[in-house]
């Protein structure tokens, strides 16, 4: 029984925890000037995470090490460092546009400008990494990321009409009004905001911190197969909603205020009001994952000691890693650039770092040294060269398709 | 021990160097990809942009208003999504203004469109004041604030036409 309720709780919290600002801002700006017609590519971003996301986990219990120390050991310090530098980056700006997101969510609910928020909300990350567990840490975020759920139910009391709906997921094609370059450009957005390196690294760093043995592999294997799919239906249900109110009116989502108005025309201020819990809890959760991968990459590759399973005077240079990170998302927030910029932005350039993060574990996952008999099957790597293919082709068109399009405006 | 710990530092201040010189890269990039429209054909075409940025803004007040006006979502909700508008309808006139027509026709274009954009900041600021005034703040007809969701709706459904002609002089369908 107790496996059962921990499975559960275990797909629970992936659900949850799957959306961020990113897929947030990503799905209703993609919903509305595209419709559902970039759905398939949620479905190949969503394969692709399960695929390496499984990986990792696989990797970390099997090794009792997270996948980063691997990767370092297995490939060397110049390999590995290629794979920090793109991965902190990258990781850096998911963590300021997560900060953002929690400020933005704020703002919904009190008026009150964004950048008064920034601080408080960095300071409340900070605090929460400093004093609670891991595993109240994550699961309190997840439930209450859940709550995003109520965009699917707000989809349900729009009454679309369903057959247009399926047209669009079935028969996708670009609209009039847009160009194919600005369609393969969110194409890619998307395709990084499904695949953010952060979570895989997250996903490993935390099956050490949970001790996660080789016994505990099903269950990995559960939580990722249905907790991220599961995740990713919220995400069509965030664009969903958008195709159903916003694209007909013609309103291109700028702003985190829009993306709620759908929610609300459905469901009245009670929808809405769990809606806003859920992305605040969706954000701060990310935030939370993200500050900490910030320390896992770094402590990981130059061998410091890390966890939170470890008191902070056990693990100074990675707590002090945690606040560095978090001080140079506010700073940079504090600039005064939009939030939603920053995240447009960064999961676009997540897109450019995937083979450099995603490469090294295919390697290490194929190593029978490390990995034993627990070592990638035939069908395993067949999936993870196809998408080697699609995460390389993604990287190199992104930044010229983010020039000739002008950041898909 | 202390050349090895030296030289694990200097490789470790290299990684960083490396990881700052990337993120700068990373927010230098995009300030690299806003297009320079000097073509007649182009100037029209930022014209068409920035009036389809205005109108989403327009249709997105609309909205707000009827849901404000239906109970269905809190004041403050409603007061930052007007505000969100209010910066896009700045980032549309900033577009407008910025622009140097090549010819007559784009500049007729421009002109049009940026009364039209005029237009609906004004409306946007009469609604969060009309917003502000259903929530209890101390405001009247007097101060110029609209009395009625009906009047603002009114107001708001010419702006979007106004917007819209805008739009088709400029080539847009």
């Amino acid at each position: 029984m107790k496996r059962i309720l921990g499975a559960a709780l275990g797909i629970l919290t992936a659900i949850g925890g799957f959306v961020d600002i990113g897929d947030l801002v990503t799905n209703a700006v993609v919903g509305s000037r595209f419709g559902l017609s970039l759905v398939w590519v949620v479905l190949l971003g969503v394969v692709g995470i399960c695929l390496f996301a499984n990986m990792s986990g696989r990797v970390a219990a099997v090794s009792g090490r997270a996948t980063f120390e691997v990767i370092r050991e297995r490939l060397g310090p110049r390999a590995a460092g290629a794979n920090l530098v793109a991965s902190f980056a990258i990781n850096l700006l998911t963590l300021t546009a997560e900060v953002g997101g929690i400020a933005l969510a704020l703002h919904l609910v009190s008026s009150v400008e964004p950048r008064l928020w920034i601080p408080v909300a960095a300071l409340a990350v900070w605090l929460v990494l400093w004093r609670t567990k891991f595993q109240i840490m994550e699961n309190v975020a997840g439930l209450l990321g859940l709550l995003l759920i109520g965009f699917a139910v707000a989809l349900f009391l729009l009454g679309p009409d369903w057959g247009e709906l399926v047209r669009q997921v079935t028969q996708p094609s670009v609209p009039q009004s847009e160009s194919p370059a600005v369609y393969w450009f969110y194409a890619i957005a998307l395709f990084g905001a499904a695949m953010t390196p952060y979570e895989v690294f997250f996903f490993s760093s935390g099956a050490v911190e949970e001790g996660w043995k080789a016994k505990d592999l099903a269950q990995n294997r559960v939580n990722v197969l249905v907790g991220f799919p599961l995740g990713g239906l919220l995400s069509v249900a965030i664009a969903a909603t958008a195709a159903v109110v916003l694209l007909p009116a013609g309103i291109e989502v700028s702003s985190l205020s829009q993306i709620v108005l759908p929610v609300a025309a459905a469901g009245g201020t009670l929808l809405l009001a769990a809606v806003i819990i859920g992305i605040f809890a969706a954000t701060f959760g990310a935030a939370l994952e993200t500050s900490l991968s910030s320390g896992y990459t770094l402590a990981q590759f130059f061998g410091w000691s890390w966890g939170k399973f470890r008191r902070p005077a056990r693990a100074a240079r990675f707590h002090l890693t945690l606040i560095v990170s978090l001080v140079v998302a506010v700073a940079v927030l504090m600039t005064s650039v939009d939030p939603i910029a920053v995240t447009e932005m960064s999961v676009v350039f997540s897109a450019v770092a995937l083979p450099l993060t995603y490469v090294p574990i295919l390697v290490v996952a194929n190593d029978p040294e490390y990995m034993g008999r627990h070592v990638n099957g035939r069908v395993m790597n067949a999936l993870g060269g196809v998408y080697l293919v699609v995460i390389v082709v993604a990287a190199l068109a992104a930044i010229p398709l983010m020039i000739a399009t002008g950041a898909g405006s | 021990m202390h050349l090895v710990m030296s030289q694990a530092a200097e490789r470790g201040a290299r990684v960083i160097a490396g990881a700052a010189l990337a993120l700068a890269g990373l927010v230098a990039v995009p300030s690299c990809t806003v297009p320079s429209r000097q073509e007649p054909g182009q100037a029209t075409a930022a014209v068409r942009d920035a009036v389809a940025q205005a109108t989403s803004a327009v249709e997105t007040t609309r909205l707000t208003l009827r849901l404000f006006d239906d109970d269905r979502i809190p004041s403050t909700v409603a007061d930052t999504a007007l505000l969100d508008q209010l910066r896009v309808l700045d980032e549309a006139s900033t577009a407008l203004t910025t622009l140097v027509p090549p010819d007559d026709a784009s500049a007729a274009h421009r002109a049009a469109s940026a009364d039209a954009v005029d237009g609906a900041v004004t409306s946007v600021v009469d609604a969060r004041a009309w917003v502000a005034r259903e929530a209890g703040g101390n405001l009247s007809a007097d101060g110029g604030v609209p009395t009625s969701y009906d009047e603002l709706a009114s107001d708001l459904t010419d702006v979007a036409d106004g917007l819209g002609q805008a739009y088709a002089e400029a080539g847009g369908q």
